[in-house]
Protein backbone atom coordinates (compact mmCIF):
# COMPACT_ATOMS: atom_id res chain seq x y z
CA UNK A 1 0.00 0.00 0.00
CA UNK A 2 1.42 3.31 -1.08
CA UNK A 3 2.33 5.74 1.58
CA UNK A 4 0.75 9.19 1.74
CA UNK A 5 4.00 10.64 0.47
CA UNK A 6 3.96 8.40 -2.59
CA UNK A 7 0.33 9.35 -3.31
CA UNK A 8 1.13 12.99 -3.07
CA UNK A 9 4.10 12.48 -5.38
CA UNK A 10 1.86 10.73 -7.92
CA UNK A 11 -0.67 13.55 -7.74
CA UNK A 12 2.02 16.18 -8.21
CA UNK A 13 3.44 14.23 -11.15
CA UNK A 14 0.00 13.96 -12.75
CA UNK A 15 -0.59 17.66 -12.17
CA UNK A 16 2.76 18.50 -13.74
CA UNK A 17 1.94 16.32 -16.76
CA UNK A 18 -1.44 18.04 -17.06
CA UNK A 19 0.20 21.45 -16.81
CA UNK A 20 2.76 20.55 -19.46
CA UNK A 21 -0.07 19.39 -21.69
CA UNK A 22 -1.91 22.69 -21.15
CA UNK A 23 1.28 24.61 -21.92
CA UNK A 24 1.87 22.52 -25.03
CA UNK A 25 -1.70 23.21 -26.17
CA UNK A 26 -1.34 26.91 -25.44
CA UNK A 27 1.94 27.05 -27.33
CA UNK A 28 0.40 25.25 -30.26
CA UNK A 29 -2.57 27.63 -30.26
CA UNK A 30 -0.24 30.63 -29.99
CA UNK A 31 1.85 29.36 -32.91
CA UNK A 32 -1.29 28.78 -34.94
CA UNK A 33 -2.56 32.26 -34.05
CA UNK A 34 0.78 33.82 -34.97
CA UNK A 35 0.87 31.94 -38.26
CA UNK A 36 -2.66 33.08 -39.08
CA UNK A 37 -1.86 36.66 -38.06
CA UNK A 38 1.28 36.66 -40.19
CA UNK A 39 -0.67 35.31 -43.13
CA UNK A 40 -3.36 37.97 -42.62
CA UNK A 41 -0.76 40.75 -42.30
CA UNK A 42 0.98 39.50 -45.45
CA UNK A 43 -2.34 39.49 -47.28
CA UNK A 44 -3.14 43.04 -46.12
CA UNK A 45 0.38 44.27 -46.97
CA UNK A 46 0.07 42.76 -50.43
CA UNK A 47 -3.30 44.45 -50.90
CA UNK A 48 -1.86 47.78 -49.72
CA UNK A 49 1.14 47.41 -52.03
CA UNK A 50 -1.18 46.66 -54.88
CA UNK A 51 -3.40 49.69 -54.07
CA UNK A 52 -0.34 51.91 -53.71
CA UNK A 53 1.04 50.68 -57.00
CA UNK A 54 -2.28 51.48 -58.65
CA UNK A 55 -2.37 54.94 -57.05
CA UNK A 56 1.22 55.67 -58.07
CA UNK A 57 0.49 54.55 -61.62
CA UNK A 58 -2.59 56.76 -61.72
CA UNK A 59 -0.71 59.77 -60.28
CA UNK A 60 2.12 59.21 -62.73
CA UNK A 61 -0.36 59.18 -65.60
CA UNK A 62 -1.93 62.41 -64.30
CA UNK A 63 1.49 64.03 -63.86
CA UNK A 64 2.45 62.98 -67.36
CA UNK A 65 -0.75 64.49 -68.74
CA UNK A 66 -0.12 67.70 -66.77
CA UNK A 67 3.46 67.84 -68.05
CA UNK A 68 2.20 67.45 -71.60
CA UNK A 69 -0.43 70.14 -71.04
CA UNK A 70 2.12 72.48 -69.45
CA UNK A 71 4.43 71.88 -72.41
CA UNK A 72 1.63 72.84 -74.78
CA UNK A 73 0.89 75.95 -72.72
CA UNK A 74 4.54 77.01 -72.65
CA UNK A 75 4.82 76.46 -76.38
CA UNK A 76 1.63 78.43 -76.97
CA UNK A 77 2.85 81.26 -74.70
CA UNK A 78 6.18 81.39 -76.56
CA UNK A 79 4.41 81.51 -79.91
CA UNK A 80 2.07 84.23 -78.70
CA UNK A 81 4.91 86.30 -77.26
CA UNK A 82 6.94 85.96 -80.44
CA UNK A 83 4.01 86.89 -82.61
CA UNK A 84 3.19 89.85 -80.36
CA UNK A 85 6.79 91.02 -80.58
CA UNK A 86 6.55 90.59 -84.35
CA UNK A 87 9.73 88.59 -84.72
CA UNK A 88 9.49 84.81 -84.62
CA UNK A 89 12.18 82.87 -82.83
CA UNK A 90 13.74 85.78 -80.95
CA UNK A 91 14.84 85.84 -77.34
CA UNK A 92 14.12 88.76 -75.01
CA UNK A 93 14.16 91.25 -77.89
CA UNK A 94 14.11 94.51 -75.98
CA UNK A 95 17.11 95.87 -77.93
CA UNK A 96 15.59 94.87 -81.23
CA UNK A 97 12.33 96.54 -80.22
CA UNK A 98 14.19 99.73 -79.38
CA UNK A 99 16.03 99.68 -82.68
CA UNK A 100 12.75 99.21 -84.50
CA UNK A 101 11.36 102.20 -82.69
CA UNK A 102 14.37 104.38 -83.49
CA UNK A 103 14.52 103.34 -87.11
CA UNK A 104 10.98 104.13 -87.98
CA UNK A 105 8.41 106.67 -86.96
CA UNK A 106 5.41 104.87 -85.63
CA UNK A 107 2.38 105.01 -87.81
CA UNK A 108 -0.86 106.03 -86.20
CA UNK A 109 -2.75 103.26 -87.95
CA UNK A 110 -1.33 99.77 -87.74
CA UNK A 111 -1.00 97.49 -90.76
CA UNK A 112 -4.30 95.53 -90.92
CA UNK A 113 -2.52 92.22 -91.65
CA UNK A 114 -0.17 92.79 -88.74
CA UNK A 115 -3.11 93.77 -86.59
CA UNK A 116 -4.93 90.52 -87.41
CA UNK A 117 -1.82 88.49 -86.58
CA UNK A 118 -1.31 90.38 -83.34
CA UNK A 119 -4.93 89.92 -82.46
CA UNK A 120 -4.76 86.16 -82.98
CA UNK A 121 -1.60 85.97 -80.92
CA UNK A 122 -3.32 88.05 -78.27
CA UNK A 123 -6.29 85.69 -78.27
CA UNK A 124 -3.94 82.75 -77.83
CA UNK A 125 -2.10 84.47 -74.99
CA UNK A 126 -5.40 85.38 -73.33
CA UNK A 127 -6.56 81.76 -73.56
CA UNK A 128 -3.27 80.43 -72.26
CA UNK A 129 -3.14 82.83 -69.32
CA UNK A 130 -6.74 82.08 -68.42
CA UNK A 131 -6.06 78.33 -68.60
CA UNK A 132 -2.99 78.66 -66.40
CA UNK A 133 -4.93 80.74 -63.89
CA UNK A 134 -7.63 78.08 -63.62
CA UNK A 135 -10.44 79.25 -65.91
CA UNK A 136 -12.61 76.56 -67.44
CA UNK A 137 -12.84 75.78 -71.16
CA UNK A 138 -16.29 77.41 -71.23
CA UNK A 139 -15.06 80.60 -69.54
CA UNK A 140 -12.16 80.93 -71.96
CA UNK A 141 -14.39 80.22 -74.96
CA UNK A 142 -16.79 82.95 -73.84
CA UNK A 143 -13.99 85.53 -73.52
CA UNK A 144 -12.60 84.61 -76.93
CA UNK A 145 -16.05 85.06 -78.43
CA UNK A 146 -16.81 88.36 -76.73
CA UNK A 147 -13.35 89.92 -76.74
CA UNK A 148 -12.07 88.73 -80.11
CA UNK A 149 -15.24 87.82 -81.99
CA UNK A 150 -13.92 84.29 -82.52
CA UNK A 151 -17.08 82.28 -83.17
CA UNK A 152 -15.41 78.89 -83.03
CA UNK A 153 -12.54 78.98 -80.52
CA UNK A 154 -12.18 75.16 -80.52
CA UNK A 155 -8.86 75.19 -82.39
CA UNK A 156 -7.25 77.60 -79.91
CA UNK A 157 -8.72 75.74 -76.95
CA UNK A 158 -7.63 72.35 -78.29
CA UNK A 159 -4.09 73.63 -78.81
CA UNK A 160 -3.88 74.81 -75.23
CA UNK A 161 -6.03 72.43 -73.23
CA UNK A 162 -5.92 69.39 -75.51
CA UNK A 163 -8.92 68.05 -77.42
CA UNK A 164 -12.22 67.92 -75.61
CA UNK A 165 -13.21 64.40 -74.44
CA UNK B 1 -10.79 101.97 -25.99
CA UNK B 2 -13.60 104.44 -25.32
CA UNK B 3 -16.90 104.16 -27.13
CA UNK B 4 -17.59 107.84 -27.75
CA UNK B 5 -20.48 107.37 -30.15
CA UNK B 6 -20.97 108.91 -33.56
CA UNK B 7 -21.69 112.49 -32.47
CA UNK B 8 -18.60 112.72 -30.26
CA UNK B 9 -16.38 111.19 -32.97
CA UNK B 10 -17.78 113.59 -35.54
CA UNK B 11 -16.98 116.51 -33.23
CA UNK B 12 -13.38 115.36 -32.83
CA UNK B 13 -13.06 114.83 -36.59
CA UNK B 14 -14.48 118.27 -37.29
CA UNK B 15 -12.04 119.91 -34.91
CA UNK B 16 -8.83 117.98 -35.51
CA UNK B 17 -8.77 116.29 -38.92
CA UNK B 18 -7.98 118.01 -42.19
CA UNK B 19 -11.11 118.29 -44.26
CA UNK B 20 -10.05 115.99 -47.08
CA UNK B 21 -12.95 113.51 -46.84
CA UNK B 22 -16.71 113.62 -46.92
CA UNK B 23 -17.44 110.75 -44.60
CA UNK B 24 -20.70 108.83 -44.36
CA UNK B 25 -22.39 109.26 -40.97
CA UNK B 26 -21.46 105.88 -39.52
CA UNK B 27 -18.96 105.01 -36.82
CA UNK B 28 -17.91 101.40 -37.40
CA UNK B 29 -16.53 99.60 -34.40
CA UNK B 30 -16.37 95.91 -35.38
CA UNK B 31 -16.17 93.65 -38.40
CA UNK B 32 -16.31 89.92 -39.05
CA UNK B 33 -16.41 88.26 -42.46
CA UNK B 34 -18.84 90.14 -44.70
CA UNK B 35 -20.42 92.02 -41.79
CA UNK B 36 -19.79 95.29 -39.96
CA UNK B 37 -21.34 96.76 -36.83
CA UNK B 38 -21.59 100.42 -35.87
CA UNK B 39 -21.29 101.99 -32.42
CA UNK B 40 -25.03 101.52 -31.86
CA UNK B 41 -24.82 97.80 -32.61
CA UNK B 42 -26.51 98.02 -36.02
CA UNK B 43 -25.37 95.32 -38.47
CA UNK B 44 -24.30 96.09 -42.04
CA UNK B 45 -23.51 93.86 -45.00
CA UNK B 46 -20.24 95.17 -46.40
CA UNK B 47 -20.12 95.24 -50.20
CA UNK B 48 -17.22 97.71 -50.29
CA UNK B 49 -14.64 96.00 -47.99
CA UNK B 50 -12.79 99.25 -47.32
CA UNK B 51 -12.42 99.81 -51.10
CA UNK B 52 -11.35 96.23 -51.78
CA UNK B 53 -8.83 96.12 -48.93
CA UNK B 54 -10.51 93.55 -46.68
CA UNK B 55 -11.10 91.24 -49.62
CA UNK B 56 -11.12 88.14 -47.44
CA UNK B 57 -13.71 89.73 -45.20
CA UNK B 58 -13.08 91.52 -41.93
CA UNK B 59 -10.63 89.99 -39.46
CA UNK B 60 -9.99 86.84 -41.51
CA UNK B 61 -8.64 84.24 -39.05
CA UNK B 62 -5.54 83.44 -41.14
CA UNK B 63 -4.58 87.11 -41.51
CA UNK B 64 -5.35 87.81 -37.88
CA UNK B 65 -3.17 84.89 -36.73
CA UNK B 66 -0.29 85.97 -38.97
CA UNK B 67 -0.44 89.57 -37.72
CA UNK B 68 -0.70 88.54 -34.07
CA UNK B 69 2.17 86.07 -34.31
CA UNK B 70 4.48 88.42 -36.19
CA UNK B 71 3.62 91.46 -34.04
CA UNK B 72 4.59 89.41 -31.00
CA UNK B 73 7.97 88.55 -32.50
CA UNK B 74 9.25 91.54 -34.47
CA UNK B 75 7.47 94.59 -35.84
CA UNK B 76 10.11 96.70 -37.56
CA UNK B 77 13.82 96.90 -38.22
CA UNK B 78 13.91 98.92 -41.51
CA UNK B 79 15.24 97.90 -44.90
CA UNK B 80 18.82 98.08 -43.69
CA UNK B 81 18.47 94.44 -42.61
CA UNK B 82 17.05 91.17 -43.84
CA UNK B 83 13.64 89.95 -42.70
CA UNK B 84 12.26 86.60 -43.82
CA UNK B 85 8.56 87.46 -44.36
CA UNK B 86 9.52 90.18 -46.87
CA UNK B 87 11.79 87.86 -48.85
CA UNK B 88 9.21 85.08 -48.85
CA UNK B 89 6.45 87.43 -49.97
CA UNK B 90 8.61 88.76 -52.80
CA UNK B 91 9.16 85.18 -53.94
CA UNK B 92 5.41 84.43 -53.84
CA UNK B 93 4.51 87.60 -55.76
CA UNK B 94 7.19 87.22 -58.43
CA UNK B 95 6.56 83.49 -58.90
CA UNK B 96 2.82 84.02 -59.19
CA UNK B 97 3.10 86.77 -61.79
CA UNK B 98 5.89 88.12 -63.97
CA UNK B 99 8.96 86.50 -62.47
CA UNK B 100 11.55 89.22 -61.99
CA UNK B 101 11.74 91.26 -58.81
CA UNK B 102 9.59 93.13 -56.30
CA UNK B 103 9.86 96.50 -54.58
CA UNK B 104 7.68 96.92 -51.50
CA UNK B 105 5.84 100.13 -50.65
CA UNK B 106 3.22 101.14 -48.10
CA UNK B 107 0.37 101.91 -50.47
CA UNK B 108 -0.82 101.80 -54.06
CA UNK B 109 0.28 105.30 -54.94
CA UNK B 110 3.78 104.50 -53.70
CA UNK B 111 3.83 101.28 -55.72
CA UNK B 112 3.03 103.39 -58.78
CA UNK B 113 5.77 105.89 -57.88
CA UNK B 114 8.21 102.99 -58.09
CA UNK B 115 6.79 101.93 -61.46
CA UNK B 116 7.09 105.49 -62.76
CA UNK B 117 10.73 105.66 -61.66
CA UNK B 118 11.44 102.34 -63.38
CA UNK B 119 9.81 103.58 -66.59
CA UNK B 120 11.72 106.86 -66.63
CA UNK B 121 15.08 105.26 -65.90
CA UNK B 122 14.42 102.52 -68.46
CA UNK B 123 13.71 105.25 -71.04
CA UNK B 124 16.82 107.25 -70.11
CA UNK B 125 18.88 104.10 -70.68
CA UNK B 126 17.70 103.96 -74.27
CA UNK B 127 18.61 107.61 -74.79
CA UNK B 128 15.28 109.33 -74.14
CA UNK B 129 15.96 112.64 -72.42
CA UNK B 130 12.36 113.69 -71.75
CA UNK B 131 10.43 110.51 -71.17
CA UNK B 132 6.67 110.49 -71.25
CA UNK B 133 4.10 108.24 -69.59
CA UNK B 134 0.73 107.74 -71.20
CA UNK B 135 -2.50 106.84 -69.43
CA UNK B 136 -6.17 106.59 -70.30
CA UNK B 137 -8.63 109.28 -69.28
CA UNK B 138 -10.49 107.92 -66.27
CA UNK B 139 -7.46 106.10 -64.91
CA UNK B 140 -6.73 106.53 -61.22
CA UNK B 141 -3.16 105.85 -60.13
CA UNK B 142 -2.90 107.67 -56.80
CA UNK B 143 -2.45 110.98 -55.04
CA UNK B 144 1.28 111.46 -54.56
CA UNK B 145 2.70 113.76 -57.23
CA UNK B 146 3.96 111.19 -59.73
CA UNK B 147 0.82 109.07 -59.53
CA UNK B 148 -1.34 112.18 -59.42
CA UNK B 149 0.29 113.49 -62.59
CA UNK B 150 -0.63 110.15 -64.21
CA UNK B 151 -4.25 110.52 -63.06
CA UNK B 152 -5.90 112.71 -65.69
CA UNK B 153 -9.07 113.40 -63.72
CA UNK B 154 -7.15 114.91 -60.81
CA UNK B 155 -4.04 116.29 -62.50
CA UNK B 156 -6.07 119.23 -63.78
CA UNK B 157 -6.48 120.65 -60.27
CA UNK B 158 -4.49 123.84 -60.76
CA UNK B 159 -4.58 124.66 -57.06
CA UNK B 160 -2.24 121.73 -56.56
CA UNK B 161 -0.09 122.49 -59.59
CA UNK B 162 2.23 122.31 -61.22
CA UNK B 163 2.07 118.59 -61.88
CA UNK B 164 5.17 116.66 -62.91
CA UNK B 165 6.09 117.02 -66.57
CA UNK B 166 6.07 114.01 -68.87
CA UNK B 167 2.53 112.72 -68.49
CA UNK B 168 -0.29 112.72 -71.01
CA UNK B 169 -3.57 110.93 -71.50
CA UNK B 170 -5.78 109.70 -74.32
CA UNK B 171 -9.48 108.84 -74.26
CA UNK B 172 -10.31 105.50 -72.64
CA UNK B 173 -10.09 102.56 -75.02
CA UNK B 174 -9.31 104.84 -77.99
CA UNK B 175 -6.89 102.62 -79.90
CA UNK B 176 -6.09 105.12 -82.65
CA UNK B 177 -5.35 107.88 -80.13
CA UNK B 178 -3.16 105.54 -78.13
CA UNK B 179 -1.16 104.49 -81.19
CA UNK B 180 -0.82 108.14 -82.18
CA UNK B 181 0.40 109.09 -78.70
CA UNK B 182 3.01 106.35 -78.25
CA UNK B 183 6.32 107.27 -79.83
CA UNK B 184 10.04 107.45 -79.29
CA UNK B 185 9.66 109.53 -76.13
CA UNK B 186 7.28 107.08 -74.53
CA UNK B 187 8.67 105.54 -71.38
CA UNK B 188 5.55 103.59 -70.52
CA UNK B 189 1.87 103.13 -70.98
CA UNK B 190 0.43 103.03 -67.47
CA UNK B 191 -3.18 101.87 -67.37
CA UNK B 192 -5.68 99.97 -65.24
CA UNK B 193 -7.01 96.66 -66.62
CA UNK B 194 -10.36 97.78 -65.21
CA UNK B 195 -10.78 101.40 -64.22
CA UNK B 196 -11.98 101.32 -60.62
CA UNK B 197 -12.43 104.87 -59.37
CA UNK B 198 -13.95 105.91 -62.69
CA UNK B 199 -16.85 103.55 -62.04
CA UNK B 200 -15.65 100.06 -63.08
CA UNK B 201 -14.89 100.34 -66.78
CA UNK B 202 -12.94 97.37 -68.20
CA UNK B 203 -10.20 98.27 -70.65
CA UNK B 204 -11.10 96.49 -73.88
CA UNK B 205 -9.03 93.58 -75.17
CA UNK B 206 -8.37 95.60 -78.31
CA UNK B 207 -7.05 98.61 -76.38
CA UNK B 208 -4.86 96.63 -74.04
CA UNK B 209 -3.44 94.64 -76.94
CA UNK B 210 -2.78 97.86 -78.85
CA UNK B 211 -0.97 99.22 -75.80
CA UNK B 212 1.24 96.13 -75.66
CA UNK B 213 2.04 96.32 -79.37
CA UNK B 214 2.74 100.06 -79.26
CA UNK B 215 5.03 99.65 -76.26
CA UNK B 216 6.90 96.83 -77.99
CA UNK B 217 7.41 98.95 -81.08
CA UNK B 218 8.57 101.96 -79.09
CA UNK B 219 10.75 100.05 -76.62
CA UNK B 220 8.51 101.31 -73.82
CA UNK B 221 7.16 99.42 -70.83
CA UNK B 222 3.57 98.34 -70.36
CA UNK B 223 2.63 98.92 -66.72
CA UNK B 224 -0.67 97.61 -65.43
CA UNK B 225 -2.00 99.20 -62.27
CA UNK B 226 -3.52 96.19 -60.46
CA UNK B 227 -4.01 98.00 -57.19
CA UNK B 228 -7.76 97.42 -57.22
CA UNK B 229 -7.99 94.53 -59.68
CA UNK B 230 -5.23 92.34 -58.26
CA UNK B 231 -5.16 89.66 -55.56
CA UNK B 232 -8.20 87.75 -56.77
CA UNK B 233 -10.71 90.57 -57.17
CA UNK B 234 -11.57 89.71 -60.79
CA UNK B 235 -11.49 85.91 -60.38
CA UNK B 236 -7.83 85.32 -61.20
CA UNK B 237 -4.94 86.17 -58.91
CA UNK B 238 -4.01 89.02 -61.29
CA UNK B 239 -6.43 90.67 -63.69
CA UNK B 240 -3.90 90.64 -66.53
CA UNK B 241 -4.30 86.86 -66.60
CA UNK B 242 -7.69 87.51 -68.18
CA UNK B 243 -6.28 89.86 -70.81
CA UNK B 244 -4.42 89.19 -74.06
CA UNK B 245 -1.15 90.67 -72.80
CA UNK B 246 1.68 90.06 -70.41
CA UNK B 247 2.75 93.39 -68.91
CA UNK B 248 6.33 94.39 -68.03
CA UNK B 249 5.37 95.73 -64.62
CA UNK B 250 2.33 95.43 -62.35
CA UNK B 251 1.55 97.32 -59.17
CA UNK B 252 -0.45 95.96 -56.26
CA UNK B 253 -1.79 97.18 -52.91
CA UNK B 254 -5.28 97.31 -51.33
CA UNK B 255 -6.23 93.62 -50.86
CA UNK B 256 -2.61 92.52 -50.66
CA UNK B 257 -2.33 93.21 -46.93
CA UNK B 258 -5.83 92.04 -45.96
CA UNK B 259 -6.22 95.29 -43.99
CA UNK B 260 -2.55 96.02 -43.31
CA UNK B 261 -1.00 98.83 -45.39
CA UNK B 262 1.29 97.45 -48.08
CA UNK B 263 2.01 98.04 -51.76
CA UNK B 264 4.20 96.21 -54.23
CA UNK B 265 5.71 96.98 -57.60
CA UNK B 266 6.43 93.72 -59.45
CA UNK B 267 8.71 94.01 -62.47
CA UNK B 268 9.23 91.25 -65.03
CA UNK B 269 12.69 90.36 -66.34
CA UNK B 270 12.82 93.31 -68.76
CA UNK B 271 12.50 95.84 -65.94
CA UNK B 272 13.55 93.96 -62.83
CA UNK B 273 17.11 95.30 -62.69
CA UNK B 274 16.48 98.90 -63.72
CA UNK B 275 16.51 100.34 -60.19
CA UNK B 276 19.81 100.18 -58.35
CA UNK B 277 20.94 101.02 -54.80
CA UNK B 278 20.08 104.63 -54.04
CA UNK B 279 17.38 104.94 -56.69
CA UNK B 280 14.46 104.25 -54.39
CA UNK B 281 13.62 103.30 -50.83
CA UNK B 282 11.22 103.42 -47.90
CA UNK B 283 11.59 103.24 -44.15
CA UNK B 284 8.46 101.27 -43.38
CA UNK B 285 7.91 99.32 -46.58
CA UNK B 286 8.10 95.54 -46.53
CA UNK B 287 7.94 95.45 -42.73
CA UNK B 288 7.54 92.05 -41.06
CA UNK B 289 3.94 92.51 -39.90
CA UNK B 290 2.55 93.79 -43.20
CA UNK B 291 4.41 91.17 -45.23
CA UNK B 292 3.38 88.36 -42.86
CA UNK B 293 -0.23 89.47 -43.31
CA UNK B 294 0.20 89.58 -47.10
CA UNK B 295 1.68 86.08 -47.12
CA UNK B 296 -1.41 84.86 -45.28
CA UNK B 297 -3.63 86.67 -47.79
CA UNK B 298 -1.86 85.16 -50.80
CA UNK B 299 -1.99 81.71 -49.18
CA UNK B 300 -5.78 81.98 -48.98
CA UNK B 301 -6.45 83.73 -52.29
CA UNK B 302 -4.12 81.77 -54.54
CA UNK B 303 -6.52 78.84 -54.50
CA UNK B 304 -8.28 77.72 -57.70
CA UNK B 305 -11.46 76.89 -55.80
CA UNK B 306 -11.67 80.34 -54.20
CA UNK B 307 -10.94 82.09 -57.50
CA UNK B 308 -13.53 79.96 -59.30
CA UNK B 309 -15.99 80.97 -56.56
CA UNK B 310 -15.19 84.65 -57.23
CA UNK B 311 -15.99 84.20 -60.92
CA UNK B 312 -19.18 82.25 -60.22
CA UNK B 313 -20.46 84.60 -57.47
CA UNK B 314 -19.61 87.58 -59.69
CA UNK B 315 -21.59 86.13 -62.58
CA UNK B 316 -24.50 85.39 -60.25
CA UNK B 317 -24.43 88.93 -58.84
CA UNK B 318 -24.15 90.64 -62.24
CA UNK B 319 -27.04 88.58 -63.65
CA UNK B 320 -29.29 89.39 -60.70
CA UNK B 321 -28.41 93.11 -60.74
CA UNK B 322 -29.08 93.39 -64.47
CA UNK B 323 -32.69 92.34 -63.90
CA UNK B 324 -33.43 95.08 -61.37
CA UNK B 325 -35.60 98.02 -62.25
CA UNK B 326 -33.55 101.21 -62.58
CA UNK B 327 -30.36 99.45 -63.69
CA UNK B 328 -29.08 100.56 -67.10
CA UNK B 329 -26.01 98.33 -67.27
CA UNK B 330 -23.74 96.18 -65.12
CA UNK B 331 -20.00 96.34 -65.76
CA UNK B 332 -16.98 94.54 -64.42
CA UNK B 333 -15.37 91.18 -63.93
CA UNK B 334 -15.38 88.77 -61.00
CA UNK B 335 -16.47 90.62 -57.87
CA UNK B 336 -15.50 94.08 -59.14
CA UNK B 337 -18.83 95.46 -60.27
CA UNK B 338 -20.18 98.81 -61.41
CA UNK B 339 -23.93 99.24 -61.55
CA UNK B 340 -24.86 101.96 -64.06
CA UNK B 341 -28.20 103.51 -63.08
CA UNK B 342 -30.86 104.81 -65.41
CA UNK B 343 -31.08 108.54 -66.08
CA UNK B 344 -32.79 110.44 -63.31
CA UNK B 345 -31.62 108.17 -60.50
CA UNK B 346 -28.88 109.75 -58.41
CA UNK B 347 -26.35 107.14 -57.36
CA UNK B 348 -25.38 109.20 -54.27
CA UNK B 349 -28.97 109.12 -53.02
CA UNK B 350 -29.17 105.37 -53.62
CA UNK B 351 -25.84 104.84 -51.85
CA UNK B 352 -26.99 106.80 -48.79
CA UNK B 353 -30.31 104.93 -48.74
CA UNK B 354 -28.53 101.58 -48.95
CA UNK B 355 -26.35 102.53 -45.98
CA UNK B 356 -29.54 103.27 -44.04
CA UNK B 357 -30.84 99.86 -45.06
CA UNK B 358 -27.64 98.20 -43.86
CA UNK B 359 -25.69 97.68 -47.08
CA UNK B 360 -22.31 99.38 -47.52
CA UNK B 361 -21.53 100.34 -51.14
CA UNK B 362 -19.64 103.16 -52.85
CA UNK B 363 -20.61 105.78 -55.40
CA UNK B 364 -17.63 106.70 -57.58
CA UNK B 365 -19.62 108.94 -59.93
CA UNK B 366 -23.17 110.37 -60.13
CA UNK B 367 -24.59 107.45 -62.10
CA UNK B 368 -22.73 104.42 -60.74
CA UNK B 369 -22.91 102.27 -57.64
CA UNK B 370 -19.69 100.34 -57.10
CA UNK B 371 -19.72 96.92 -55.45
CA UNK B 372 -16.55 95.29 -54.10
CA UNK B 373 -17.87 92.53 -51.84
CA UNK B 374 -15.59 90.13 -49.99
CA UNK B 375 -14.19 87.33 -52.15
CA UNK B 376 -15.70 84.92 -49.62
CA UNK B 377 -19.23 86.33 -49.91
CA UNK B 378 -21.87 83.59 -49.97
CA UNK B 379 -25.02 83.10 -52.03
CA UNK B 380 -27.41 84.20 -49.27
CA UNK B 381 -25.47 87.43 -48.74
CA UNK B 382 -25.60 88.15 -52.47
CA UNK B 383 -29.33 87.52 -52.42
CA UNK B 384 -29.72 89.88 -49.45
CA UNK B 385 -27.66 92.63 -51.13
CA UNK B 386 -29.55 92.34 -54.42
CA UNK B 387 -32.82 92.48 -52.49
CA UNK B 388 -31.78 95.68 -50.70
CA UNK B 389 -30.53 97.31 -53.91
CA UNK B 390 -33.76 96.31 -55.67
CA UNK B 391 -35.90 97.81 -52.88
CA UNK B 392 -33.92 101.03 -52.93
CA UNK B 393 -34.01 101.37 -56.71
CA UNK B 394 -37.77 100.78 -56.70
CA UNK B 395 -38.17 103.81 -54.44
CA UNK B 396 -35.97 106.07 -56.53
CA UNK B 397 -37.13 104.77 -59.92
CA UNK B 398 -40.66 105.67 -58.96
CA UNK B 399 -39.67 109.09 -57.59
Amino acid sequence: MASAAERIGAIVEAAERAAESVIDDAEAQARQYLDESRAEADREAAERRSAQAELIASLLAEAEALREQAGQMVESLRRAEEELAGKPGSGDGSEARTETARASHLSAVADPEEERGGSLAGARLLATQMAVSGSSREEIALRLKTGFEIDDPAAILDAILGPED
Amino acid sequence: MTEAGLAATQALEERYLMRTYKRAPVDFVRGEGSLLWDADGKEYLDFLTGISVCSLGHCHPAVLAAVREQAGQLMHVSNLFYTEPMARLAQRLADSSLGGRVFFANSGTEANECAIKIARKHAHRRGVSEPEIISFEGDFHGRSYGSLSATPGLAGNEALGPMLPGFRSVPRNDVAALREAVGERTAAVLIEPIQGEAGIHPTTDEAILAARQACDEAGALLILDEIQTGVGRTGSLWAYEQTPVRPDVITSAKALGGGMPIGACIAGPAAADVLEPGDHGSTFAGGPVATAAALAVIDVVDDPALLRGVRERGEELRRALAELEGVREVRGRGLMIGVGLEDGIEAATVGADLLERGLVVNVPNPETVRLLPPLVVDGSQIERAVGLIGESLLVFSAA
